[in-house]
This record gives structure tokens, sequence and C-alpha cells, in this order.
């Protein structure tokens, strides 16, 4: 999961993060009509949606759920 | 055998662009211009999607009177090895790119009314554009030339019909549909490979040169623009700005530039994000069991770290820098005025991609390529200036959209071969028929453990190139063991089989070079070898393997001799 942090309270529900999101991760809620994240294991961290979220919304991590990622060195 | 209505949902159009990013969308929007239908499909939602919107917004310009000397320029600085066709079209399609991005809805910075060229070195010009709202301003236009448009669809392999590509086989992710499409021209636009490692270009995974590959598509320059640049480790992220590698220190507090490049240190210098000599001091100093790389801006005030992204360049990377700075206190509670940071070399993106002639044509009859999955060979395997990368897609778009449309009005489509069809589809879908005992993420951490290591990637040499072919191996078979419950888990497993094959043919053709030229580095073979390596390695499909050759420079068709 590298969707690190998601303020769900802030989400307007203008449905820019999944039209970002090139994996299908998130979802708008048929309920609330709000931003969902339906498959966090398929984020591949490009950062669309904490680039295009007008709310700021989101935080995204590089690291993959590892802790650490491959060392350039 | 079933009828393909019952393998999918069947599309049928002219022009079928798969991507729509910035070299899709140029490609589409000029296809439009010959009146054909036009299809763009992509993994993304279009007006968000690719490389474009997540850049810097910029623009390279050539001034019309200055495209002969730009192109000599070009072709000494590589020493000849550029195709000089490709040189000249880049160079002369370069204010008319600018102008047709207008008329397709771009706005560009102005002054006065007018576009603002600005001089960022002698004869080096750019102009400035919205990035992130590029895609949704061309998506407009492209909507008003009822130039259809399907999102989310992850395409895979392409499909052909006596040797000639007729369309492609896509999955559905969020409606879990098959489709298959049918075309008379098909141009591949999805990028090379951007292998999800960190943040930035991340959503490119090569699936386009794979799937042109696997039909038997030639590639060209696996070799080269293998990309590092310096950044914030804890944010994944570059730091744009020219002034910066001042302040780098290693951990014992020394500044490390002036001590590998003491030239930098006399006078004004713009040292970018993408400068190796800051990846090559730090890789040194780190070997040297100095690191980590510190950034230590202790002690400024936040508008003279402001100054030092700004220089000559107006505007934008000012910008840039103090989003950085912005995200490094909001995201991390790092106030950079007082804490040093740690910072690390990062891959950005591998090299090469689908071979192009000047019509954009690959060599497989019916597909055609643009932006980061094409190559065309016309820097001779160097970067260039920055805002190269948006031109070349624009360029190289408007280029193949326009030849594949010529070619969609001249010719008729021809129907899918419904037997062909099945075996990819069958091929595609294999991973669910069995059952996984581990997760794609795995093969996908493997290839990492290849591409981002400076020891296999920038300074190569052929035992540590063939140690990371092994884990390429190792990934390729653990891939092997990668099932699929769902087209998501579908989705996971291509991209990491792209993603390796991406990997498999950059140090394929690394280790076949033995020399070292442009951004090829090999430290078994320092120096460049024009006697033996004026030539281009392609790659091509031989049963599922890659067969390296190689291709003479035609210099002597060119304008310009050595």
């Amino acid at each position: 999961m590298t969707i690190r942090n998601f303020d769900r309270d802030k989400c307007t529900g203008c449905g820019i993060c999944v039209a970002a999101c090139p994996m299908d991760v998130l979802r708008l809620d048929e309920n609330d009509g709000k931003a969902v994240i339906m498959y966090p294991k398929d984020c591949v961290a490009c950062w669309g949606c904490e680039s295009f979220c007008p709310q700021g919304c989101f935080d995204v991590s590089p690291e993959r759920g590892r802790g650490e990622l491959v060392s350039p060195y | 055998m079933n009828k393909l209505e019952d393998m999918g949902t069947v599309i049928t159009t002219d022009v079928l662009v798969l991507g729509a990013g910035g070299a899709g969308m140029c490609a589409a929007l000029k296809a439009s211009e010959s009146n054909v239908d036009v299809l763009m499909v992509d993994k993304c939602g279009i007006g968000w999607n690719g490389q474009v919107p997540i850049g810097g917004g910029i623009l390279a310009y050539v001034y019309p009177d200055y495209v002969k000397e730009w192109t000599e320029k070009v072709t000494r600085g590589s020493g000849f090895f550029n195709n000089q066709d490709w040189t000249q079209i880049m160079g002369e399609y370069m204010h008319r790119s600018m102008m047709d991005l207008v008329d397709m809805g771009l706005t560009f910075l102005k002054k006065d009314g007018e576009i603002d060229i600005l001089t960022w070195g002698p004869n080096i010009h750019v102009t400035l554009f919205d990035a992130p709202k590029s895609l949704v301003a061309l998506k407009k236009t492209a909507k008003s030339r009822a130039i259809r448009m399907m999102d989310k669809i992850y395409a895979i392999d392409l499909l052909k019909r006596d040797g000639k590509v007729v369309g492609a086989v896509g999955l559905g992710l969020v409606d879990g549909k098959t489709y298959i499409f049918n075309a008379k021209a098909t141009i591949i636009a999805t990028g090379n490979c951007g292998y999800m490692h960190e943040k930035t270009y991340s959503s490119v995974l090569g699936e386009g040169p794979a799937m042109g590959f696997r039909a038997g598509a030639q590639l060209v320059n696996a070799e080269f623009n293998s990309s590092y640049v310096w950044g914030i480790k804890a944010l994944g992220k570059e730091l744009i700005g020219i002034h910066f590698y001042l302040y780098l220190e290693n951990a014992a507090g020394e500044k490390i530039m002036g001590k590998h490049y003491p030239e930098l240190m006399v006078g004004s210098h713009a040292v970018y994000t993408f400068d190796p000599r800051v990846i090559d001091a730090m890789y040194k100093e780190v070997k040297a069991g100095l690191g980590p790389i510190y950034l230590n801006l202790k002690g400024l005030t936040m508008e003279e770290i402001d100054d030092l992204a700004e220089d000559q360049v107006e505007g934008l990377t000012h910008l840039m820098a103090n989003d950085t700075m912005l995200l490094l206190k909001e995201k991390l509670g790092v106030d950079p005025t007082m804490e040093k940071m740690e910072m690390w070399p990062r891959y950005l993106y591998s090299g090469g991609g689908l071979r192009i002639d000047t019509g954009g044509r690959t060599t497989l009859e019916g597909l055609w390529a643009a932006g980061g999955s094409s190559s065309n060979s016309w820097s001779g395997g160097g970067g260039g200036q920055a805002g190269l990368g948006v031109q070349s897609a624009a360029i190289t778009g408007f280029v193949a959209g326009e030849n594949a449309a010529a070619c969609a009005v001249k010719n008729r489509r021809y129907d899918i071969d419904a037997a062909c069809a099945e075996e990819i589809i069958d091929r595609i879908k294999a991973p669910m028929q069995r059952k996984g005992e581990i997760d794609a993420t795995e093969v996908t951490y493997r290839v990492h453990e290849a591409v981002v290591p400076m020891k296999y990637n920038r300074l190569r040499e052929a035992g540590r190139m063939n140690e990371a072919l092994g884990i390429i191996k190792d990934a390729r078979e653990k891939l092997g063991r990668v099932g699929a419950a769902d087209f998501h888990d579908l989705a996971r497993y291509h991209s990491a089989e792209s993603m390796a094959m991406a990997a498999e043919f950059t140090y394929r053709a690394a280790l076949m070079r033995e020399e070292s030229r442009a951004g090829h580095f090999r430290e078994d073979f320092p120096e460049r070898d024009d006697k033996n390596w004026f030539k281009w390695i392609t790659i091509e499909s031989k049963d599922g393997t890659p067969h390296l050759a190689t291709l003479p420079v035609p210099v002597e068709k060119y304008k310009l001799q050595p």
C-alpha cells in the first residue's frame, strides 16, 4: 500500500483522482460519492492522485510497503 | 474455435491510438485532421494520464532561422551518430509543433500577448505551458473533433493478420471485459519504462515496446538514455533547481561537488537535476564510505532557498523548488532551513524504443509508434536540452498520426483472424488458469534490484551486467509462478512482465556495445570506438527471445559528413 494517507473528510468527490489513477486503485463510492481505495496493492506510486487532487487529500509514499526502496548504490 | 464476438467486445476504428499521453494525444489530433475515425485507448483516465501532466511543462523551441545550425550542432555533438533525417525533422517541426499545439488548445506562457520564448542558455530556448492541465485542454479539442476515447483499458498485445498489425487486445480494468480492437492503422504511444520505482513517471511500465516486440517489431537504442536524477530520499522526488548542487555534503559535513568537480565552484554554473556529474560525485562519496549524502540548507532563509532554484530561468524552476520545499514541510514536517535532508540518485527511466522511420512507421506493417515508445536516433544517444522530451513526443506524435491516417484513408480494414485472437487472448489470460504461488509485486522488486543499482546500470561492466541479467532471469522465473484472480491481477502480471523485458533489452544491448558513448558508459571499455561501434543496435524477437543485430549509421546518405 503506497497511499500512506488519504484524508477522506476533505474529499469532495470530484473524481480527478479516480481519472488520474492508471491502475484503477481508486473508485468513487456509490453511497457517499467520495473516493475510496479499492485495490490498494495495485498502486504504482505514480503520484497522480497526490499531484492532481484539488483538496490535497493524498500522500503517496514511494516505499511500496517494504520500508526501503532498492538502493542505487 | 470460438467466434470473435464470444472472446470479447469487438470495436472497430480507422486509427487506433494506444496510450493517450502527450504523444498519443498529438497523434490522435493530427490523424483526425484527415477525417478518419480515431480511437484513443488508455489505462488511465484520459486527461490526467502519461508523463506530460506530471512533468515540468517545458517545450523546447528552435527559432526557424536557427534550424540549420541546430541540426548541425546536434549532429556534431553526437559525433555523427544521430539519424540526421530525423534531427532535421525535429528542428524544422519545432516552431510548427508549438503553433499546432496552440491551435489544439494548449496555453503557453505569454508576454505582451505573444508566446514568451525564454532563453535558457546560448541558443537554447524553451516555452512554458501549464503541465497539469495540458492534456485536459487537448482532450477538450479531441472531444470537439469527435475523437473517440476509452479510459481504463490496459492494452497488452497486438493482433496481426498476414504479417500486418490489424488491432490490439485490452483488458477493461473497471468493467472486467476483454476488448478486441480492429483498426486500419495502430499507433503505440504508451511511453517507455519507468519501472514504478519512486514517484516520477512510474506509471509507464514498458507495455508498448513489449507488445511491439512480441508482435515482431524491431527495437533500437535500448542501451542509451537510461537516466538517473538526484532527489530527496524521503520524498521520492527529484529536486529541480540549478544551484542546489553547491549545498550537497557527505556524512562528515564536507561539500562534495568541489572535491570531484572543482571547475563547478568557479563562476556561475547551471547544474540541473539530470546532471550526471552530481550522480557520479554522490556515488564516489558513498563508495568511499563517506555516505549518506545530504542537502544542507541550514541557516538559509526560504527566500534564499528559492533563489538557488533560479538563474536565467524565469518562473518555472522557482515554482517547482518552492513546491518541493512546501511538500517537505507538509508531508514530512521537515523544515529545510533547519534540518539537512538525505539525497540520493534515483533511476528514472529506460531508453530506446520501437524503431521508427521518418514517417513514424515501425518495422511492422500497420504499426506506427510515437513518444517514449519509439526511438528514431535523432539525438544520437544524448539527452539534449530541457523540454525536448515533450517536443519529441509532440513531433513523433504528429508525424505518426499524419501518416497512419493517410494509410487509413487509402486502405481497407482487414478483419481480425479469430484463431490468432484466441491464441493471444489465451496467452494474456494464462495466469488466471493457475494458482499463484507468489505475487506480481515480488517480480517487480526483483526487477528493481537489477535496474536501480548504479553498479549495474550507470557504471556498466560485463561481469556485473551478467549478474543483473541473472536477476532478471530469476524475475522471469518468478513470473511463471504468479497467478491472477481477476483483471487487476492480470494487469499487474503483464506490467511486471513488460518491466522485466525492458530491463533485459537494456542490458543485452549494453553488453553488446563494447565501448562508451553518450549516456552509455562501460568501465571495461571506457573509450568511444568509432571503428567497431559506429552502428546502432537493434533487437527483434526470434521465437520470443531477443535477437540482437547491428545497423551501421548510414552517414554517407546524410547531409553532413564527419
